[in-house]
């Protein structure tokens, strides 16, 4: 009776491992072909001078590493990136979260307030880039105007090399303040009201309830805002791309981003090679990136 | 001879002898009469003239179905990049001279039929500047079929108002007359830029500060060097004539001689605005203005002279793709772009010059007589065109960067060693990028 039963038991689990892997391979089949193998692929393009209209690709070794580090373009457009992204993922989260804790004061209308700040967060990158630039325009813009009001002289937004980067931060949190706000409420939302009750029945301050209770119980939520809104400022491309275009005469990509770089280097320049050692050095910065948020916000035990 | 031998020998020797057969059976006729021609081009302004060769085409090849499709420049050039070398390519190559060698290099370009190699040899049809651009080995392989040649562009009415009798004609009154044509708002800020220079994009940066250079220099900034292919840079040489440009480009972007200013509208866009009195840029901008700045007034003069005088020339060369199915209709589809209609109708729809000097442009040239400086050339004018290499877009780009950079900086104003010193800077972006490539010619 006994060996039958673990007889059962056996085919079972070897039906159940086989269920397993027809319901998973596919899947799994498409995230190599989609996702690993590119990456793979990439890193073992960066070992090579390739470019798609050359019959002669030698195997360079690290020498498209090496030119990296003598890429004045490069690291140019690598520290406005990283300018760009702690300025993006800081202003956008702090105003994410505010926004957020004031709309949970006002439960009931708070839905329509979301909705209305959702609403750049569908809406394409290209056409709300486009709107942007009008709005920049130096001299029939409507921003220059308005600030003409208070005193402030003309700005050329998307022309001066030292205001452009700002320009293209203001854009980007208008677009993704929005996703930010909803993350933010659902995660206040769950936050039991008998916590906060009972902080405020010990006499806490509206700030010590911020400081002591939201933000510790926020904090998994917090983290992931942080890694996602990094992963997504850092692989900025189209508003650049499109705020920087000019139909004659002022061709796109004034500003420097690596995602840019890495464009110009595959797509521009024909150096598939070189761009693969671009991106790769690029996955690493950005994963390091990561593992650092990760490690400086994980919740403790 | 054994049984297994003779088989093999049969086997070998049936096709061979019924290969002219086949070749010249109906069913072959058929494959090379028959399927989709297709044509991409990045410069869709010029769609209008294939399209009336693709009526005239169908004539001859019913069963030939023809597919134009139009890109932006960029992606355009994207697509063959990536497409050509495996095979997936359109079958006529539109290429522009510095993408030419490209495609010749990586063994994709058809050899060219006689007749039409004959048209390009021919020194009475095609000029000789244009006709080395697709020439290897003494062979053509590909018709130089329109020509962006560039000119001074002047708003007469800003003229007037300045009190300027005319247009600059030589390097000097470039600068002079900008001065003269700025116009300032209350606050000293530029409402009107006296010249548009191009202060953005690198790689277009570095092709119209060269507009300024050869007048001065007598040679572009990359030359091509002895060896086919190979790229020198003449700015170390030319050190005096490429800092009086960057000074007169910085001098006149920063101080009392401010003639232009990044937050102003540039280019084609700003001149058909009102927001430039003058720009240089191609024969392209003629129907450009009228269609976008219809009240604009405006002349097309030749470029100003400096020491020496020269147009600089954007060529745009009709080849096919060495693995087309359709080669020979390919090639006549090339025949057809060379009727006259075809040819005024490029010229009088996009403004691009067609290079066939064995035409007649009267008819255009009454209606439109601004094409004259670009048709036909003034003399003592030289033609010039840029070094085609492969690494064009990448070493002019670097050289841009430099140069704009420089732009920015109002510390060179009155510096002429400061300005060398930015030019000897760009001269080293490019021979990094060529040494790289390994195109670099001393």
């Amino acid at each position: 009776m006994g060996s039958r039963v673990q007889a059962f038991r056996r085919t079972v689990r070897r039906r159940h491992l086989l269920w397993v892997l027809c319901a998973l391979g596919p899947v799994m089949a498409l995230f190599v072909i989609i996702r690993v193998y590119p990456i793979l692929e990439t890193i073992r393009l960066s070992f090579f001078r390739y470019h798609p209209t050359q019959r002669n690709r030698p195997f360079v070794g690290f020498d498209n590493y090496t030119r990296l580090l003598e890429d004045e373009a490069f690291h140019t457009a690598l520290a406005n990136t990283l300018l760009f992204c702690v300025l993006a993922v800081t202003i956008t989260l702090t105003l994410a979260f505010s926004i957020a804790l004031l709309l949970r004061a006002i439960e009931k209308a708070a839905p329509i307030y979301e909705l209305l700040l959702y609403i750049p967060v569908v809406t394409p990158w290209v056409p709300a880039s486009v709107i942007w630039k009008w709005i920049f325009d130096p001299i029939h813009g409507v921003l220059n105007y308005l600030l003409a009001f208070v005193g402030v002289t003309r700005i050329a937004w998307l022309q001066d090399e030292h205001v452009i980067l700002y320009a293209i931060v203001m854009v980007t949190v208008w677009k993704m303040l929005g996703y930010f706000v909803v993350v933010f409420g659902v995660g206040l939302r769950n936050i039991p009201d008998e916590v906060l009750e009972a902080a405020e029945l010990d006499g806490a301050t509206p700030w010590q309830r911020l400081r002591y209770v939201i933000l510790p119980l926020m904090r998994p939520l917090i983290l992931f805002t942080v890694i996602i809104a990094t992963i997504i400022f850092f692989n900025v491309y189209a508003p650049v791309y499109v705020l920087t275009a000019s139909a004659q005469g002022a061709p796109a990509y004034d500003l420097k981003i690596v995602i840019g770089e890495i464009y110009q280097s595959a797509f521009v320049f024909y150096r598939m090679g070189y761009a693969g050692a671009q991106s790769v050095v690029i996955l690493l910065f950005v994963l390091s990136l990561v593992a650092v948020q990760f490690l400086a916000l994980r919740q403790k035990d | 001879m054994k049984r297994r031998d003779l088989l093999k020998a049969a086997a070998l020797t049936l096709p061979a002898s019924l290969a002219p057969g086949l070749l010249s059976s109906p069913a072959f006729a058929d494959a090379a009469t028959r399927g989709k021609l297709t044509i991409w081009l990045g410069y869709p302004e010029t769609v209008d003239a294939f399209k009336l060769a693709q009526a005239e085409f169908k004539k001859t090849y019913p069963n030939v179905e023809v597919e134009i499709l139009t890109f932006e420049l960029r992606e355009f050039e994207a697509k063959l990049a990536i497409s050509v070398p495996t095979g997936s390519g359109p079958d006529i190559l539109a290429l522009h001279d510095f993408l030419f060698p490209r495609y010749y290099e990586g063994g994709s370009l058809d050899a060219m039929p006689a007749d039409l190699a004959a048209v390009v040899n021919d020194a009475k049809v095609i000029d000789t500047p244009f006709k080395n651009v697709v020439t290897r080995d003494g062979k053509p392989w590909g018709l130089p079929w329109w020509t962006g040649r560039n000119a001074m562009f002047c708003n007469l009415d800003h003229l007037k108002e300045a009190g300027l009798s005319g247009p600059p004609t030589t390097y000097e009154e470039i600068w002079t007359h900008a001065e003269k044509l700025t116009k300032r708002g209350p606050n000293g800020e530029l409402t009107r830029a006296g010249i548009s220079l191009r202060l953005t994009g690198p790689s277009g940066g570095t092709q119209k500060f060269g507009y300024f250079y050869f007048q001065l220099a007598g040679v572009q900034m990359l030359e091509p060097g002895p060896k086919p292919g190979t790229v020198r840079s003449t700015i170390k040489d030319k050190i005096d004539a490429a800092g009086r440009v960057m000074l007169d480009h910085v001098e006149h972007l920063h101080g009392p001689k401010k003639s232009d200013d990044w937050a102003l509208r540039h280019d084609a866009q700003g001149f058909a605005s009102g927001d430039a009195s003058m720009f240089m840029r191609e024969s392209w901008v003629i129907p450009f203005v009228k269609k976008n700045g219809p009240n604009i007034k405006f002349s097309a003069s030749p470029i100003p002279k400096g020491q020496h005088w020269g147009a600089f020339n954007l060529i745009e060369i009709m080849s096919v793709n060495k693995d087309s199915k359709l080669k020979a209709a390919s090639w006549d589809f090339i025949r057809v772009l060379q009727n006259q209609a075809m040819l005024n109708n490029i010229l009088e729809s996009s403004g691009w010059i067609p290079l066939r000097r064995d035409r007649d442009y009267s008819a255009i040239l009454a209606q439109e007589p601004r094409f004259e400086p670009m048709i036909n050339t003034p003399p003592g004018q030289t033609q010039y065109i840029e070094a085609p290499n492969t690494a064009y877009e990448e070493t002019t780009t670097r050289m841009g960067e430099v140069i704009q950079t420089a732009f920015r900086d109002a510390s060179i104003v009155g510096n002429m060693d400061a300005a060398k010193r930015a030019m000897m800077r760009t001269h080293d972006a490019a021979v990094r990028v060529l040494k790289d490539q390994g195109i670099y010619a001393e």
